[in-house]
């Protein structure tokens, strides 16, 4: 019959508040990794913008910058004598004398482009077509040819983006004046390479894409698909905006645009909210740690609150059970109000057990005494037999030192030890005369028919030996089984003693009652072979307790 | 304005020597014309310039008198013959506010231009063009560098300390030139009888060519409009 115990407090306890606080916190993470990436998205947005203001600034104070030196470097005379006798000789000259002044132009323009910061510098004529050009990528505008090209028509630029060779470049410009009259132009080209694009990505602080035509001509975004995907999101030529790029979420936001080249920074949202997430878990997850340990201590010491009185209650419970004492009463706990209230109940309750318990145990020695008391009326002589012997067994046992339980047995087995006798007729039990062997017989039947009777009721069973074998002896000469020495229980040989002691004072139809000197002479004198002797030492010192002055009983009423 | 008085008399007494020697000399020779006329510039010179955050480098512009742009025009006869000893002349090429004045002068092969400083600070002269090529190095204000120009054809002039300066020098192997005056007006005196091609030239704009018949003794009149006029 094991299935289905409920299970334990402390385990209910324990997974109802583990439970609770899990579902808190599943909650709350929902919320946290919800709140971190909408606030990821704000932050990218708000980062993009301070981006672009900051770039527009460095942008615009770079372009300053490269004009002032532009315009210094547009300064030279040796450039501008060159290019005014160019231009006034080109027509009518021969082929070395233009060479001359064209090698010249290009011998100053290199000595100009070491000093400057470009990927190339142009000079060109009033009608913007190329007459020299120095620096790492100058080979893209080759003598003769216009600055910039629009298909095949060459287009008038002051400053932008062009094309030149195939390759997207950032252009500025100043003219070369001569008395306030503008004689060529200046171009400090600059690549729109990758190297521009990490160098935008530091100003942006985001990823960076350059677009010209439609075409991604540098970006420094993570993968070609997300390159891709972002020349054709750019189509739509909206400023700023969130775009999937390669399984990857951006918010994007267009730095400049220049003619139909545009600069965009683009913030991962993924990215940054997963780093964020990450952290916002980690601290999450250190606070549930000790959230759920606090918990789970809480409830862990709430349920011990709980079940140790309980525990306890029950322990005193099943104690008192073992000893089967109804009267123990049950110690309070203190622990609640209401644990106190059931304990005291149960005691008031126990108590009102206890009482019919012994009303029922007055019950049964009240009739138990009157049947011995009607058994030893049989015969005139031994009238208050019984009772006295109970006594007498009592004062002896308790100068033994008995426990109180033991004495307790001996008090009503002593007053029960002749109950056998009821089966022995009349004519045996009052013969007045010498009874013959076959009477005495059935006088030596009576303890064990009291055993029978008495082995009917439950509650006289630890009674049953006295009544059995108060006539053994030590010597082994008794009956009804001849036990000897210490196989005869202590209660039957107190109850031998003081029965052969009443028997000697009390008067009998064939002698007169003699003094209790004498009896105790006569115990004494077979004491080691018919008493126990320390048993009849015990009586001599417990006799002057329960005897009068006079020698008799003091008989004190046995009550339980 | 010195210069002007200067060139023109010294044409005026060039001419005068020149056609009574001639006249001396060969009587046969028939009486010369004048071509005469009037110059119109028809294109702005000074272009808006491109948006530029950084003005040029010269200084005291407001200072400087901006000479009217129909002083730099030249016209001249293009294919013109002179037989004789050709007449030359010292004229004086200013360095004044940062600027060359006159900006266009127009003199006979073989003549001298002194280039005086009259700028408180160092100027420079020198030139690449195929005519005339040289460097009169840098001198202070109060100094004049001469130089003469023997070969025909136009000489650009800079400096090298101030990169905006900037004159033309057309030297012409005949005498037989002008420099508008204000109003525009034009007179080439003493050209022989005959046709001839008459050039209205300006630097920066182009020339504007006409044909002309100058007859013994008579003056012909070409108005000329530099450059072409616009058809709109």
């Amino acid at each position: 019959m094991t299935a289905k115990r409920p299970p334990r407090l402390l385990v209910k306890t324990l997974s109802v508040t583990f439970v609770s606080v899990a579902m808190l916190l599943a909650g709350v993470f929902v919320v946290v990794v919800l709140s971190v990436r909408d606030q990821v998205r704000q932050t990218v947005t708000v980062s993009l913008e301070s981006g672009q203001r900051i770039f527009a600034a460095i942008e615009s104070r770079r372009e300053r910058e490269l004009r002032a030196q532009a315009a210094t470097l547009a300064e030279n005379p040796t450039l501008k004598a060159t290019i005014d006798t160019y231009a006034a000789e080109v027509r009518t000259s021969d082929e070395s004398r233009r060479s001359l002044l064209l090698n010249t132009m290009a011998n100053e323009l290199d000595k100009v482009a070491a000093r400057v910061e470009a990927d190339a510098l142009i000079l060109a004529d009033e009608h913007q077509i190329t007459l020299a050009a120095s620096g790492r990528l100058a080979d893209r505008w080759p003598r003769g040819r216009p600055v910039a090209t629009a298909g095949a028509k060459p287009v008038e630029i002051a400053d932008g983006v062009i094309r030149a060779g195939g390759l997207p470049f950032r252009v500025v410009s100043v003219p070369l004046q001569l008395n306030d009259v503008s004689i060529a132009t200046l171009y400090l080209a600059t690549h729109l390479d990758q190297r521009y694009a990490d160098d935008l990505e530091k100003l942006a602080n985001a990823r960076t894409a350059i677009i010209s035509d439609g075409l991604i001509v540098a970006s420094t975004l993570p993968s070609s698909a997300a390159r891709s995907e972002f020349e054709a999101a750019a189509e739509s030529r909206q400023p700023r905006g969130v775009v999937t790029l390669d399984g990857q979420s951006y918010a994007f936001r267009r730095l400049v645009r220049i003619g139909t080249t545009s600069f965009y920074a683009l913030g991962s949202i993924d990215e940054l909210s997963r780093a964020a997430t990450s952290k916002a878990i980690q601290e999450l997850g250190a606070i549930a740690t000790v959230a759920v340990v606090l918990a789970l201590v809480a409830s862990f010491w709430l349920a011990r609150m709980i079940t140790e009185p309980i525990g306890r209650l029950s322990a005193s419970l099943a104690h008192a059970g073992n000893v089967h004492d109804a009267r123990v009463a049950l110690a309070l706990t203190g622990s609640s109000r209401e644990l106190d209230a059931l304990t005291e109940t149960f005691n008031a309750l126990m108590a009102s057990v206890a009482t019919a318990e012994e009303q029922m145990q007055a019950a049964y020695t009240g009739s138990i005494r009157a049947l011995a008391a009607a058994l030893d009326a049989r015969d005139p002589y031994t009238a208050g037999h019984s009772e006295r012997v109970s006594v007498l067994s009592v004062a002896i046992a308790r100068a033994l030192g008995l426990a109180p339980d033991a004495i307790e047995v001996i008090r009503l087995g002593a007053l029960l030890h002749d109950i056998g006798k009821i089966g022995v007729p009349d004519e045996v039990l009052l013969k007045p005369g010498q009874l013959t062997p076959a009477e005495f017989d059935i006088i030596k039947q009576h303890p064990v028919a009291g055993a029978r009777i008495l082995r009917s009721v439950p509650f006289l069973i630890s009674h049953i030996p006295i009544v059995e074998l108060h006539h053994e002896r030590p010597d082994g000469r008794g009956y009804p089984y001849g036990l000897r020495g210490d196989d005869i229980p202590m209660a039957a040989r107190i109850v031998h003693v003081a029965d052969a002691y009443d028997a000697i004072t009390s008067r009998r139809a064939y002698r007169a009652a003699r003094p209790a000197s004498d009896a105790l002479r006569e115990l004494w004198r077979c004491a080691g072979t018919e008493f126990h002797a320390e048993v009849v030492g015990a009586l001599a010192t417990a006799l002057p307790g329960v005897t009068s002055e006079r020698g008799e009983l003091i008989t004190e009423h046995v009550h339980a | 304005m010195p210069l002007r008085v200067t060139v023109a008399s010294t044409l005026a007494i060039a001419a005068l020597l020149f056609a009574s020697a001639r006249h001396a000399t060969l009587a046969q020779v028939p009486q010369p014309g004048s071509i005469s006329g009037h110059i119109k510039l028809t294109t702005r010179i000074r272009a808006p310039l491109p948006a530029n955050a950084y003005p040029s480098r010269s200084i005291a512009k407001h200072d400087a008198p901006s000479t009217p742009e129909i002083r730099n025009v030249v016209v001249y006869v293009k294919d013109a013959q002179f037989r004789g000893v050709l007449p030359v002349s010292r004229v004086e090429l200013h360095q004044q506010n940062e600027t060359f004045a006159p900006h266009v002068l127009a003199i006979t092969k073989g003549s001298t231009v002194e280039f005086p400083n009259d700028d408180p600070f160092f100027h420079n002269v020198f030139s690449f063009s195929s005519a005339a090529s040289f460097n009169l190095g840098r001198y202070p204000r109060g100094q004049s560098k001469p130089q003469k120009f023997t070969k025909a054809g136009l000489v650009k002039v800079f400096c090298d300390i101030h990169s905006h300066m900037s004159a033309s020098i057309l030297v012409l192997d005949h005498p037989y030139f002008d420099i508008p005056s204000l109003e525009g007006v034009y007179e080439i005196a003493n050209v022989p009888p005959g046709q001839y091609t008459i050039v209205g030239w300006h630097e920066r704009v182009g020339e504007r060519t006409a044909i002309v018949q100058v007859q013994p003794g008579r003056a012909a009149s070409v108005d000329l409009t530099v450059p072409v006029e616009d058809a709109s």
